[in-house]
């Protein structure tokens, strides 16, 4: 349908019904960060033997997240006296923009797909980037020493933990022979690639905390240490926008995980095939969301120093050595 | 080994999520507390015989109280008339539950003493005998 829509003549109606598709997606990844942040919540809470919210919205606290968000909204929007306002207004939106961007190019099923881009792939890693300069504006412009130094370890952070992040892939991107995200999930109807690429697996779950900007991997606002990092002088909707593009990433990051190593759509088992590929989709998806949730109650944060070695001397050499294995073992398979 | 340290602490965790929670639901249900606990007294007039013992004792000062005459004439003594207790200033020690001769006064469970204005915490006699939840089973020491 997408497909057709894309090579349709430009008009006010195409307009319109692209807009409308944005819109419907942007409510249902709405719906997701309200009740991820609630799962957040209560799961944490319960890890630490706690209830989690409980009091606004009946028993389970479903509706604590709107409360929350409708407060936000309501709070004055303070922006320091000495902060360079063009950029201090701005940045939410280059932090925010991307992490939408990015979901129009994630396959959910085989026919709920927005955009079936021939380098999907690198379509994400590069778009997902640029949230980066978002979070290094916003530290900059707050003109506070804590936001810079949030600002200055999120960019650093973000662009060495990119580097396994992408080298992990390209493992799979030599079994499939493709960077679109689609044939790489119509490669895995028999086998998953976390079988034939675990070591490939583990790196991406890593980096991808990492880039995610998540506990065991949260310097860039670490609360103890820097108050809160890059968004200290930010509040209200400002802040709100920081935090939303934090959990859609969540959504796009999981969603990616599912789709490159889990199988996306395709069910565990081939007699299972009778249960919708949404609802695989989701499974799996929730599984992955449910890991980030798990390491976040349970990791301690990674000390400051051992961050960028952790990314270069460990995490991409491993990744190297991935590729290249890969490389080895798919020729010698290509011999016979 | 690094890798089984990180594996232990998710195994902890995940046990954790089934635990039972060591949390009260506070202002749902009562809080467990021990038959000892001092909160706000319960009053018994119809127990009372107006010995001023408890006013008496009282270190902080925060018990008035007033009696009559029998209204039955056959009978000696009196009863009690009005009976204040000031919880601006009382400090619960439990004195005057320990003092009275005919157990008229005793603590119960009952804390909340929060309020939005100070004349609320002027509690009579009325107030006293109506509260009556959770009082204390054993009064002796």
């Amino acid at each position: 349908m997408v497909e057709e829509l894309l090579h349709s003549q430009a008009g006010i109606l195409n307009f319109g019904i692209f807009f409308l598709l944005a819109v419907v997606l942007l409510f249902v990844i709405l719906g997701f960060v309200t009740y991820a942040i609630l799962a957040e919540r209560k799961v944490m809470g319960f890890m630490q033997l706690r209830q989690g919210p409980n009091q606004v919205g009946g028993r389970w606290g479903l509706l604590q997240t709107v409360a929350d968000v409708l407060k936000l909204l309501l709070k004055e929007d303070t922006i320091p006296k000495l902060a360079d306002k063009p950029l201090f207004i701005i940045a939410p939106v280059i932090a925010f923009a991307p992490s939408f961007i990015v979901m129009a190019a994630i396959p959910f099923t085989d026919k709920f797909q927005f955009a079936d881009l021939g380098v999907g792939l690198l379509y994400y890693v590069a778009i997902s980037g640029l949230t980066t300069i978002g979070m290094l504006t916003g530290g900059w412009a707050s003109n506070n020493k804590y936001a810079l130094l949030g600002g200055m370890r999120a960019a650093a952070q973000m662009i060495s933990y990119e580097i396994p992040l992408v080298m992990s892939v390209i493992g799979i991107v030599l079994l499939t022979g493709s960077l679109n995200l689609n044939d790489i999930v119509a490669a895995q109807e028999n086998v998953w690639y976390i079988v034939l690429q675990p070591v490939a697996f583990i790196i991406f779950l890593i980096a991808s905390v990492a880039e995610l900007n998540r506990v065991p991997f949260d310097l860039p606002e670490a609360e103890n240490e820097l108050v809160a990092g890059f968004h200290v002088e930010y509040s209200g909707f400002r802040w709100a926008m920081f935090m939303l593009a934090e959990y859609v990433y969540i959504f796009a990051m999981a969603s990616l995980t599912t789709v490159l190593f889990l199988g996306g759509w395709h069910p565990l088992f081939s007699f299972l095939g009778f249960i919708p590929g949404a609802v695989w989709f989701a499974l799996k998806f929730m599984c992955v969301f449910f890991l980030l949730l798990w390491f976040r109650s349970t990791f301690p944060r990674i000390r400051a120093d051992k961050l960028m070695e952790f990314a270069w001397k460990i995490l991409l050499p491993i990744a190297l050595a991935n590729i290249f294995l890969t490389a080895i073992i798919k020729e010698i398979l290509n011999l016979f | 080994m690094l890798g089984f340290g990180l594996a232990k602490g998710l195994k902890y965790t995940l046990k954790n999520l089934t635990k039972e929670k060591p949390t009260y639901e506070y202002p749902k249900e009562p809080l467990p507390l021990p038959d000892r606990f001092r909160g706000i007294q319960k009053f018994y007039p119809e127990k009372c015989i107006v010995c001023n013992q408890c006013s008496n004792i009282c270190p902080t000062d925060c018990i008035q109280l007033t009696g009559k005459k029998h209204p039955d004439p056959t009978k000696k003594g009196k009863i009690i008339d009005t009976y204040d207790i000031n919880f601006e200033i009382c400090i619960l020690c439990d004195l005057c539950t320990e003092v009275c001769p005919t157990e008229a006064i005793i603590m119960t469970n009952n804390f909340e003493l929060a309020e939005y204005s100070r004349d609320e915490l002027f509690k009579n006699l009325e107030w006293l005998d109506e509260n009556d939840e959770s009082v204390r089973k054993v009064n002796k020491p």
